[in-house]
């Protein structure tokens, strides 16, 4: 898959793992799991990139003795998302148009 | 691996980043290894679940911009002595001309580079014009009822425009080749900067 494409829709699966309630890094990951496979190391990029865009913030908090950090979408995070419904819906009517167009030939 | 171990291995091979960016990286690696841990994995599954340590190195230089690294590299530890300065002052004229003959070598060098690539690219288009001027010069010839001379200058058009086309993948393979080695050279160069012991 295209690098550029890839890094678009992990930034709003991400998003999507935080839009119900607060996570943390490792329930994220678990959470995207069954979807896409994310590392680590690539997770912290993200992470770090919606934060400085505003779409997230993060928070530490206590957790059995040991700090844990959760991270909780904003305003602008969650329009992010909607935004990209709506991107998707026009996608997918073209990929439609394409696909029938290949079956009528 | 235990968890010290992993968090220590990158910490050493961190060393030279900002110390914030440092502790911010471990602070998550570490809390991914609890968090595993208290999911019932043992503490070396946990640790081998994030995988290679020297990889996820990689992985961070490869993000951090190259300004970065130097601005903390040069950035003194201590506060500068006078002395040294005074050095530096005295010795600028020995120095700098250094310096700056080191940048223009190292610049040179992957300007020749470029010019290798530049000249693939110079022969491709020499033979499409080559075979351009064959078919014309064919079809003059055919014209003006020289036929075997038509013959020969289409030849040669064809065997330049079949030359054209192999030039033309090997120039773009060294395209890619030397954009792939510039990255591969910035994130050795980023090594070679970060990960040694502090003194």
């Amino acid at each position: 898959m295209d690098i550029q494409l890839k890094r678009g829709l992990l930034d709003v699966c991400v998003l999507a793992a935080i839009k119900d309630e607060d996570s943390y890094g490792y329930r994220i990951i678990k959470d995207m799991k069954p979807y896409i496979s994310l590392s680590e190391s690539t997770l912290y990029t993200i992470l770090k990139r919606l934060e400085t865009a505003g779409m997230l913030t993060v928070r530490s908090a206590e957790h059995d003795g040991r700090l844990r950090k959760y991270y909780h979408i904003t305003d602008l995070g969650l329009r992010r998302i909607e935004e990209f419904k709506e991107d998707w819906k026009e996608i997918l009517s073209i990929y439609r148009f394409v696909v029938k167009e290949e079956e009528n030939e | 691996m235990s968890k010290q171990e992993f968090l220590d291995r990158l910490r050493r091979g961190l060393n030279g980043l900002p110390q914030e960016d440092i502790e911010e990286r471990l602070n998550f690696y570490g809390e991914m290894i609890d968090d595993r841990m208290e999911e019932g994995l043992s503490e070396d599954e946990a640790v081998a679940e994030i995988g290679n340590v020297w990889e996820i190195i990689s992985q961070i230089l490869a993000e951090t911009p190259l300004t970065k690294i130097v601005k903390e590299k040069i950035r003194p530890k201590s506060p500068v002595k006078p002395w040294v300065i005074l050095l530096l002052i005295l010795g600028f004229p020995l120095w700098f001309p250094l310096l700056i003959a080191v940048i223009a070598i190292v610049l040179v060098l992957y300007i020749v580079i470029w010019s290798a690539v530049i000249v693939l690219w110079a022969i491709f288009v020499s033979l499409v014009a080559v075979a351009l001027g064959g078919v014309v010069s064919a079809a003059y010839n055919l014209a003006i009822g020289r036929a075997l001379s038509a013959l020969s200058v289409l030849a040669i058009g064809i065997l330049c425009a079949g030359s054209a086309i192999l030039i033309f993948f090997a120039s773009l393979a060294a395209v890619k080749g030397v954009i792939w080695l510039t990255k591969k050279a910035a994130v050795g160069l980023k090594h070679m900067l970060v990960g040694k012991e502090r003194v």
